[in-house]
């Protein structure tokens, strides 16, 4: 497939159009629908993140890039926020009674269970980046 | 994405259509707050048309499910939950906690 980009304003109101390009790229990519369906949902907590976290709801540019590298399809999500330390965020206990339940730190608990590598870099030039990749599933 | 909610004798359905993301979920808990608002704890929700369900919207069905359940005879029950959805919700555990039925009148016959 051709790499495909796509730029949007720091809103919640573009994670459904995100979604759908993340969706169609992984498509193009040959994924299957399940896969297709958890790289889109991991992709959407990342942008999640980037717009609420990183952008603290002001103004600026969520970036995100999708190509394929061998058997993998790859998403990079750009934001020029806050750094984001993942370490820093709790991993929630899944295994607790609900109703004893914290309910933070589930959105990057579905990006690390849904796809098969997750990076996180900062820089000051190259911005906040989240790299997913989602490997092809043999059928 | 539409939420409509039905009054019926023993509790209220709300059903849920299309996307449910962090910029969707406060309609969700918008719609359950003006249930429980009104004194109805007994709650059903009918996934069936649900496309995504993200963690914002994970956040909101635990939340009201708390305050559901610390209500006399309060609970959130599920219907007619998508098979992908059903995968997310086990990823994080809370799939077995719940009630899940196959479809909207099983889970309301259920109160």
């Amino acid at each position: 497939m051709q790499p495909l980009e796509l730029c949007v304003d720091s809103d919640l109101s573009r994670l459904a159009d995100i979604a759908e390009f993340v969706a169609e790229g992984a498509r193009q990519a040959g994924l299957s629908e399940d896969d297709v369906f958890a790289v889109q949902m991991a992709a959407d907590e990342a942008c999640t993140n980037s717009i609420e976290h990183a952008y603290g709801g002001r103004t600026g540019e969520v970036r995100v890039c999708c190509w394929t590298e061998g058997d993998q399809y790859v998403v990079r999500i750009t934001d020029f926020g806050e750094p984001f330390d993942p370490e820093s965020v709790p991993v929630p206990d899944t295994t607790a009674p609900l109703l004893e339940r914290s309910i933070g730190g589930l959105g990057l608990f579905f990006m690390r269970e849904l796809v098969d590598e997750i990076d996180f870099t900062s820089d000051a030039v190259q911005g906040n980046q989240v790299i997913l990749r989602k490997r092809k599933s043999v059928s | 994405m539409k939420i409509e909610t039905q009054h019926l004798k023993r509790c209220d359905l709300i059903t849920l259509q299309g996307r449910f993301d962090s910029n969707t979920a406060p309609d969700l808990e918008q719609a359950l707050r003006a249930s429980m608002d009104e004194g109805i704890y007994q709650i059903v929700l009918d996934m069936e048309q649900v496309e995504f369900f993200g963690s914002a919207a994970i956040r909101v069905l635990i939340m009201a499910y708390k305050e559901c359940r610390a209500r006399g005879r309060g609970d959130l029950r599920l219907a007619a939950i998508p098979e992908r959805i059903a995968q997310v919700l086990n990823l994080v555990g809370i799939l077995p906690l719940l009630q899940t039925y196959a479809d909207k009148t099983e889970a309301v016959g259920s109160f």
